[in-house]
């Protein structure tokens, strides 16, 4: 039901008739519906029936003869029979008034209370602007009962008035009268007309009405209060909505989840998203998604582990609110990438590591352990490696996600580590530039040509003068042990070295590195077991393919086997102070492998 | 069949250094020897035994109250057994001319010359008698048998390996006599015991039984004082076993430890790399 259509019609009405009948309208106001119209009419119909039906008759004087009373009575019958007529019309419209009046009132109760009904939640709304229009109106009532009270008391004085002099002239001509006949008794009709003239002459009653019946009723400006009544109607223009903060692992790689809420009981028809990447450069204004008529919207091809400003607004009929405050959303990191190669692993623990995978920062990474067959464990970790305490003779899948405030990311590409022995892979960027690589990292080889000189690396982390390469750091207590083949033609160094040994040196040849070491003489071959520049003096019978370097930390000793022969070749007491990288050179062309990931025989570690 | 009689028992490194004495009714001499019994507090209760073959000049208590072997036995569970290295007392005829001939230097050959027969053939015969002997008075495992030896003893050790493949299950030495054909000492015993064919003496010689070696793999470990002055005096000759080791592949490790000498001070020092070296064989 429209509101503004059934009273805004109505209030049409109510213009037109308080044209006539704020009269009608306020009495009313005042009394009531229907009985006080009644009462009005009667008590104006009475005013007037006291005139109208007492005087109807008593001014309707029996015909006399006298022409000219009978001329002013009919006059005055005339004046009268006007008014009379006048009054009925008047009465007639009134009551016609009074009945679309009651109408009108009826039907406002309909609407008050359908209007409640339907609009509970703007009643509070409603009411307020109907305290204001009601205060208004009645301010104007006021204003415009008290002019008319004025109005009518002034009248009524004037009628009333009018009426005592009437009266006292009824008096005073039925006392002429009374004298007129007394001397129209006596014979002299000379005096009795002389003093008729006399009489008569004077004493010219006004009978008209001193005051119009009429009300003045000026035209009552209610434009303000159709103003009033017109924005009921009217919806407001919703407030901002309040964007939510970001809520954990509602976004992914390239797309957000965001959320809001209305302010208050808006009324809303679509929401519209803004957003824009908080870069420092870029200073764009937000681009709009499409407008959403839900709370929540999803956005996306955005870039991973970015950070946006979103920020939204609220539209209706009446308009667009006001743009919500920005929120921070953050996309979830893509993954990182797990070193396949460059990871080190013993019985007990594994030293992974992996490259963020992202361009900006991440708040942390978490690593996620699980055996092939059960389920895993999770560790949160803030730097781009770990070591995990791992357990013997299993077989593991190790995978790392990043992330930040917006969630984790995917999961990286899983990393196998079996914990079988110790396994290392080689640190390519220590290598001196003439060794050359296998595909599978695990053979060195030392070639007859030189390499390009642009493969040679100005840098202090590889070897210049030591064909070697180090191996990852054991960074783990206890034992360790991996295996080396070499042929009998390579002159080879095996051995280990501290993290900062000389790369300008010979592996051996400082007190940072310990090594064997194998030399081809044209009679014989001859076999050093290097530290700090000195070997002890030893002759080996049948020359060791297969080497076994067996490492213990705790005991502080490294030791050196034949291992087809299971013999034991050399053991040095070393006591070592720092974490020690395996390392291997070639002193000669050739070629050497690596074997490890592998169990340790018993001889080497009595 | 030889019995033997407790001579002596000392509580030594947790377990207990006794000396037996032993007659040959064969041969009618007495031979001691030492054996050295680590305690066993957990499996196997067997203990692998560990024969040290002494030097010129030597009996049985050198090796035991100078090598310091019971500490690292004592480690790794072995019995070490070693044996005098000639019957004393028997009153040969010029059994006591040299130190180096007869009387503690027996040479661990099977004399077949007199007067030294009968001394190194009780040396011998014990050698042989004494795995036997052992085995049926202490708890051994019999297949596990290692032997060493120094000077002497370690020439000792070289040939019982080398003629009996596969008894001993690794073999070591200090200082060893590695060629006594070639050097002074050898000549000499050689000579007296063997007569004047040196073909007998080939079968004696650690370098020359090397050269015609084919049993299973031997693992040899041998050190050597480099200012031993024997060595010096071309009495021990490694280089010339390593020669033939290196082309007959068979497996040896030679250290020469830069100051010291031929005593039992060099013993000392290296015993622990000897039992260990022996341990891994044993008790594998």
């Amino acid at each position: 039901m429209d509101l503004y259509e059934v009273l805004g019609g109505r209030l049409d009405v109510i213009e037109e008739e308080s044209e006539q009948q704020d009269f009608s309208r306020e009495s009313s106001r005042m009394e009531g519906p229907t009985a006080g119209q009644d009462r009005v009419a009667q008590g104006a119909r009475g005013a007037l029936q006291r005139f109208s039906v007492g005087t109807n008759e008593s001014l309707r004087f029996e015909p006399c003869d006298t022409p000219s009373p009978t001329g002013e009575d009919d006059g005055r019958d005339d004046v009268f029979k006007y008014t009379e007529s006048e009054n009925d019309v008047i009465r007639n419209k009134l009551q016609k008034k009074v009945a679309e009046m009651e109408n009108f009132a009826g039907h406002l109760e309909e609407i008050f209370l359908t209007v409640e009904e339907n609009f509970g939640r703007r009643e509070q709304h409603l009411e307020q602007h109907y305290n204001d229009v009601l205060q208004t109106l009645s301010q104007r009532y006021d204003d415009r009962a008290a002019a008319l009270q004025e109005e009518k008391k002034s009248k009524l004085e004037a009628l009333y008035g009018q009426l005592l002099d009437c009266g006292r002239a009824l008096d005073a001509n039925k006392e002429l009268i009374e004298s007129a006949q007394e001397v129209h008794r006596c014979h002299d009709k000379r005096l009795f007309l002389k003093v008729c003239s006399l009489k008569f002459a004077k004493d010219n009653m006004d009978l008209t009405l001193s005051t119009s019946l009429e009300f003045n009723t000026p035209l009552s400006d209610l434009s303000d209060v159709k103003t009033m009544m017109d924005s009921i109607n009217v919806v407001p223009a919703p407030s901002a909505p309040v964007i939510n903060p970001q809520s954990p692992n509602s976004a992914s790689q390239t797309s957000l989840h965001v959320c809001w809420s209305l302010f208050s009981d808006d009324t809303v028809e679509y929401y519209e998203l803004y957003y824009r990447p908080v870069l420092e450069e870029c200073s764009l204004s937000g681009s709009a998604d499409s407008p959403v008529k839900e709370t929540h919207c999803t956005v996306s091809d955005l870039l991973p582990n970015a950070q946006y400003e979103l920020w939204v607004t609220a539209t209706n009929t009446t308009g667009i609110s006001p743009a919500s405050e920005k929120a921070l959303y953050m996309t979830v990191p893509s993954p990182p990438v797990l070193n396949q190669r460059g990871y080190m692993s013993c019985p007990e623990s594994a030293l992974i590591r992996w490259e963020s995978g992202n361009t900006n920062p991440v708040d942390s990474y978490t690593v996620e352990i699980s055996e092939v067959s059960s389920d895993g464990t999770e560790i949160a970790v803030p730097s781009c490696q770990c070591l995990v305490q791992l357990q013997s003779g299993r077989s593991y899948i190790i995978s790392v996600r990043a992330v930040n405030i917006g969630g984790p990311s995917e999961r990286s590409e899983g990393l196998t580590v079996i914990t079988k022995g110790t396994y290392f892979s080689l640190l390519e960027e220590t290598s001196h530039h003439c060794l050359c690589f296998s595909e599978d990292m695990l053979t060195i080889s030392y070639g007859y040509e030189d390499p390009p000189i642009s493969a040679m690396a100005f840098d202090d982390i590889g070897f210049t003068r030591c064909v070697a390469v180090l191996g990852d750091l054991i960074a783990v207590r206890g034992c360790h042990y991996w295996e080396v083949e070499v042929d009998d033609g390579t002159e080879y160094r095996v051995g280990v070295a501290y993290e900062d040994t000389d790369r300008n040196s010979y592996l051996g040849a400082n007190t940072t590195s310990w090594c064997m070491r194998h030399i081809l003489t044209p009679t014989r071959h001859k076999y050093e077991f290097l530290h700090n520049g000195w070997s002890p003096d030893l002759r080996i019978t049948v020359n060791p393919v297969r080497i076994g370097v067996a490492l213990d930390y705790d005991r502080g000793t490294l030791s050196f086997f034949n291992v087809d022969l299971s013999q034991h070749l050399h053991t040095f007491q070393c006591n070592f102070i720092n974490y020690i990288h395996p390392c291997f050179g070639l002193d000669n062309p050739g070629e050497l492998s690596i074997r490890n990931g592998i169990e340790a025989p018993k001889f080497t570690f009595i | 069949m030889a019995s033997m009689k407790e001579v002596s028992s000392n509580k030594c490194a947790g377990g207990f250094q006794k000396v037996f004495e032993h007659e040959s009714t064969e041969l009618k001499c007495k031979m001691k020897f030492a054996v050295f019994l680590p305690r066993r507090t957990c499996l196997p209760w067997f203990c692998h035994v560990f024969l040290s073959l002494s030097g010129l000049t030597c009996t049985e208590q050198n090796f035991i109250t100078k090598a310091g072997s019971q500490l690292g036995a004592a480690e790794h569970g072995l019995i070490i057994v070693a044996p005098d290295t000639s019957p004393r007392g028997c009153n040969i005829e010029g059994e006591d001319e040299g130190w180096d001939f007869g009387t503690g230097a027996g040479f661990y050959v099977d004399a077949t010359e007199e007067p030294g027969r009968t001394t190194t053939a009780c040396t011998r015969t014990s050698l042989d008698e004494l795995p036997t002997l052992i085995n049926a008075n202490f708890p051994t495992d019999p297949e596990r048998v290692s032997i060493s030896g120094h000077s002497m003893g370690g020439h000792g050790a070289l040939i019982c390996a080398l003629k009996n493949p596969g008894k001993y299950k690794s073999v070591s030495a200090f200082a060893p006599i590695c060629n006594p054909v070639q050097c002074p000492w050898g000549q000499k015993a050689f000579s007296g015991y063997l007569g004047s064919d040196r073909s007998t003496w080939e079968a004696y010689d650690a370098t020359v039984l090397a050269g015609s070696y084919s049993g299973p793999q031997l693992d040899i470990l041998i050190d050597q004082g480099r200012d031993d002055q024997f060595l010096s005096a071309s009495q021990l000759l490694p280089d010339n076993l390593i020669a033939v080791c290196s082309e007959k592949k068979i497996p040896v490790v030679f250290r020469l430890q830069p100051g010291y000498d031929h005593s039992y001070f060099f013993i000392y020092s290296f015993i622990n790399d000897h039992i260990k070296h022996h341990a891994k064989f044993l008790n594998a």
